[in-house]
């Protein structure tokens, strides 16, 4: 039960053995994901109820969305999921420099999802499709319907939380560079990377739903 | 210690994110097809499929301790509840007061404020005289 | 138990550093327990604030929206703050490691980090009560609370923060009994405490993320009108109740989960017999835990919700009674033949059987909706709460105590004292709270600062009875408080009550640092009774 100098100096004193830490790490993060389908599924819950109750103004106002630039996001994304697999492949595969390339090239595409949000942000700001009571665009597509601020304010607050979760994705995947680089990541040892990697994907996952339920809006 | 951990094939990870990819071309495409009702069926389970890639190749739980499995199906089976039992009262309002159905006032009230604008935002000049002269800013 | 007896969790290792950096959760329950005591008291006297108010019609003491401010605080504090927190968090961040025969919970740093964060959105409520409080309910109903000047956004974002470390206690307990147990500890061998917080984080994890981003909404609501649960934006008000209870109501079992664990430890232990039914009470704990998720709609009969949804809740309602109506025959049957003891833990027990049994019955006529319509935000409702929150959870905290204080701290209080204060609390709690059924089935609405002469009789005696409450859990907590001090000599041993669970059976009192000196090996299961005798090392 208590470690000697054999002991690699990644396991933490409270745990037997590498593998249930690593077990036990792998199992925190799901536990972690869990609550992370409840928070974003509170947004379900709320565009699932408004949709059902107004179905033509989530049609008519979601013409309003930029569907290439969804689109793009969504190869992005998926792409950018790839990248960190084939980051963790690479390190267990026991190759440093392509484990830290695919890193570098996640971190890049994330970076490239922010900024393609960030454009389709800021035309909205400009035309005034602005979540609540900031909302002022009255043009000819949504004149005739009602309400259309509830779908822009779901719409931000939505793709708004998973905006964040990628900027944090971000600087988790900078922090396993930095890991990485200083070698206390390596095949023996990449617990975090993998766990990093469960949450990167959610982040994937929940764009893989947002991404329909807003911008293909049959 | 890596030895007992199941690496997956690069070959794995290239054909999911390629199928990920194409099924992401086959959504947008459906959308622009008019199927009634059925389109959001079909998007939903396009992304449900794709998300079914994710989880199982990509987060690994295919080979991984079914806990984790059991964990994640735990966590959808929730919110189908949360979305369910939400969806028993605001889709069946009315039951006893129709009038309760429909609303007292359709839109919000600063709507009566807002000028009608172009599609960049630009207020537009409109034939009714109480919107002349007013600018963007409401409330 | 160590051959160095002076050295235990307390004194080892030394300096203020070692205690606000600590990774050992015994020092992380403690801090749990204090902060937790602490804001008790504040709920407390808020409560007694209310109650003085309240002894005779009129705005004798403070005025309608201070008294407003009062209710809020009081609820907000007593459930965020204090219950839902620190019962798992004290008791349960001491215990567990201990009795699944583990060195420490599964990550050591975030339990840290759980209190932090706890103590941080602590602030945004102390921030809230010396700036003028909060007056929409704990419920925080739109469109009031979108609309209210007083502070919502501090405290709604101190409970959002809360709720964060709420999560990771629970996601620290669920690792820890799945991967930490010591080897061929299996399920059906852990103490019946540990089903119990494994329950409570089940819940945990899984509704207050939704909580969270209630709050978030309430806040975005107040800031931007994004409009989805005012009326005048085109929202739903009944749309926020959905959010706010698919939380709340299992909140309520995260509230009285840990108390059923405690009693479920307390009753065999002071019986000196074998629990009946362990595997009843188990599985009890998972179902109510599950079904806990199916009924929320019951606290809202009256808001205009579909009819069709009113039949679904209160149906599914009927059920969730169910499994602690098992868990209390399970009870009975244990001490059943036993040798009962009326130890002050065991007195505190007693007295949980009995009201919790009338909060839960009150529970299960309200989960009728007909009866409902005419009871609902009436004093019905409230002393149904308080039987089953008070009675029930603070006694079960009052009596998980007074079991585990010679444990935790190697020290003994003054049984005595100790006793006459649990008979002190039972009283006072009667007749603070019965006459509160009879208010509301007469139709006293709760919420109210003053009310009509027919209701100041039952007001009297509430208030007369409260003093009494108030005074013995005081004197209550301040005997155990006073056991502490270096002149009490009175050392119970490692196992005052002759208690057969790890905690007792394997570590000193107070624990060693590092709780064991190697990996546990157990010769019986945690309730053999039957079996095994071991002498409390308590002499009465």
């Amino acid at each position: 039960m208590s470690h000697n100098s054999s002991s690699p100096d990644f396991l933490h004193h409270h745990f037997h053995d590498v593998d249930q830490q690593y077990q036990t790490s792998k199992f925190g993060m799901w536990a972690f994901i869990l609550t992370e389908v409840l928070t974003f599924g509170g947004l379900f819950v709320a565009y699932t109820v408004y949709r059902s109750w107004y179905p033509e103004m989530f049609y008519d106002a979601h013409l309003l969305l930029d569907v290439q630039k969804g689109m793009l996001n969504t190869i992005v994304l998926i792409s950018s999921s790839l990248t960190m697999a084939l980051a963790i492949w690479a390190i267990q595969k026991k190759n440093k420099k392509l484990s830290l390339w695919m890193l570098v090239i996640t971190w890049v595409l994330a970076l490239g999802f922010l900024g393609i949000k960030y454009l389709e942000y800021s035309h909205k700001f400009e035309v005034g499709q602005l979540p609540g009571i900031f909302y002022s665009y009255m043009g000819p597509e949504v004149v005739n319907i009602d309400n259309p601020h509830i779908f822009f304010g779901i719409y931000f607050i939505m793709t708004g939380l998973h905006g964040l979760h990628v900027a944090i994705g971000m600087g988790l995947i900078a922090w396993l560079i930095y890991l990485t680089k200083k070698d206390k990541l390596h095949s023996e040892y990449y617990t975090p990377m993998e766990t990093v990697g469960i949450f990167w994907h959610l982040v994937d996952l929940i764009w893989i739903y947002l991404f329909p339920l807003f911008y293909l809006i049959g | 210690m890596s030895n007992e951990h199941h690496i997956t094939p690069l070959r794995t990870y290239l054909i999911i994110a390629g199928s990920l990819l194409f099924l992401t071309g086959v959504t947008v495409w459906v959308s622009y097809i008019d199927l009634g009702s059925f389109n959001i069926i079909l998007a939903m389970a396009v992304a449900t499929l794709k998300a079914t890639l994710v989880v199982l190749f990509f987060m690994h739980l295919l080979w991984d301790d079914k806990k984790n499995l059991v964990i994640f199906v735990m966590s959808l089976m929730f919110l189908g509840i949360f979305i369910t039992f939400t969806l028993l009262d605001t889709g069946f309002r009315g039951g006893i007061n129709p009038e309760v159905k429909t609303a007292i006032k359709s839109k919000a009230s600063f709507y009566d404020n807002l000028p009608l604008t172009d599609t960049h935002g630009n207020p537009v000049e409109s034939h009714e005289d109480h919107h002349e002269g007013e600018d963007d800013s409401h409330h | 138990m160590s051959e160095n007896q002076n050295i235990n969790y307390l004194n080892h290792p030394k300096g203020i550093m070692s205690w606000l950096l600590t990774l050992d959760h015994k020092r992380i329950g403690l801090m749990y327990l204090f902060s937790g005591i602490i804001f008790f008291l504040i709920g407390g006297l808020l409560a007694l604030g209310m109650r003085l108010e309240l002894a005779a019609p009129g705005n004798d003491f403070v005025s309608n929206d201070t008294y407003n401010s009062m209710y809020t605080l009081h609820g907000a504090i007593m459930i965020f703050l204090f219950i839902i927190p620190a019962i798992p968090g004290a008791l349960g961040n001491i215990l567990l490691p201990l009795m699944v025969g583990a060195k420490d919970v599964a990550f050591p740093r975030l339990n840290l980090a759980s209190f932090y964060i706890y103590s941080f959105g602590a602030l945004f409520a102390i921030y809230t009560i010396v700036n003028g409080g909060v007056d929409t309910g704990w419920t925080f109903y739109t469109p009031y609370s979108t609309q209210s000047t007083s502070n919502v956004v501090p405290m709604t974002l101190g409970i959002f923060i809360i709720g964060f470390s709420s999560i990771l206690t629970g996601l620290n307990f669920i690792a820890t009994v799945h991967k930490m147990r010591v080897p061929g500890l299996t399920w059906y061998k852990l103490p019946l405490f540990v089903w119990a917080l494994y329950g409570t984080s089940l819940v945990q994890i899984t509704a207050t993320p939704v909580l969270a981003i209630t709050m978030v909404l309430l806040i975005l609501e107040r800031f931007l009108g994004i409009g989805i649960f005012d009326p005048a934006l085109g929202g739903d008000p009944v749309l926020y109740q959905h959010f706010f209870w698919f939380y709340s109501h299992p909140a309520v079992y995260i509230m009285i989960l840990p108390a059923f664990g405690i009693i479920s430890e307390i009753i065999p232990v002071h019986s000196r017999k074998k629990v009946w039914g362990y595997k009843f009470i188990a599985y009890s704990t998972l179902s109510i835990a599950f079904i806990g998720f199916l009924v929320w709609g019951h606290h809202m009969f009256t808001s205009g919700q579909s009819v069709f949804s009113q039949i679904v809740f209160s149906f599914i309602t009927y059920f969730v009674g169910i499994p602690t109506g098992v868990k209390i025959f399970s009870w009975i049957l244990t001490m059943y033949k036993g040798q009962v003891s009326f130890t002050t833990p065991m007195i505190y027990a007693l007295s949980f059987l009995f009201l919790f049994t009338i909060g839960g019955l009150t529970g299960i006529f309200l989960g009728a909706v007909a009866l409902d319509i005419h009871l609902h935000d009436t004093y019905f409702v409230v002393a149904h709460f308080h039987y089953v929150m008070q009675g029930g959870t603070i006694i079960a905290f009052l009596a998980g105590l007074h079991h585990w204080w010679p444990k935790s701290f190697g020290k003994m209080y003054n049984q005595k004292i100790a006793s006459l204060c649990a008979l002190g609390v039972f009283i006072g709690f009667n007749g603070t709270f019965f006459p509160q059924f009879l208010l509301g089935l007469r139709g006293m609405p709760r919420r109210y600062a003053t009310y009509s002469d027919q209701f100041s009789e039952l007001h009297t005696y509430s208030t007369f009875w409260s003093t009494i409450l108030g005074l013995s859990i005081f004197i209550a907590i301040l005997n155990l408080m006073w056991s502490l001090r270096k002149s009490n000599k009175l050392n119970p041993g490692s196992n005052p009550w002759g208690a057969l669970t790890m905690e007792w059976t394997h570590t000193s009192s107070p624990p060693h640092p590092h709780n064991f000196e190697s990996d546990p090996v157990f010769t019986n299961g945690p309730y053999d009774y039957d079996k095994v005798i071991v002498e409390p090392t308590l002499k009465k």
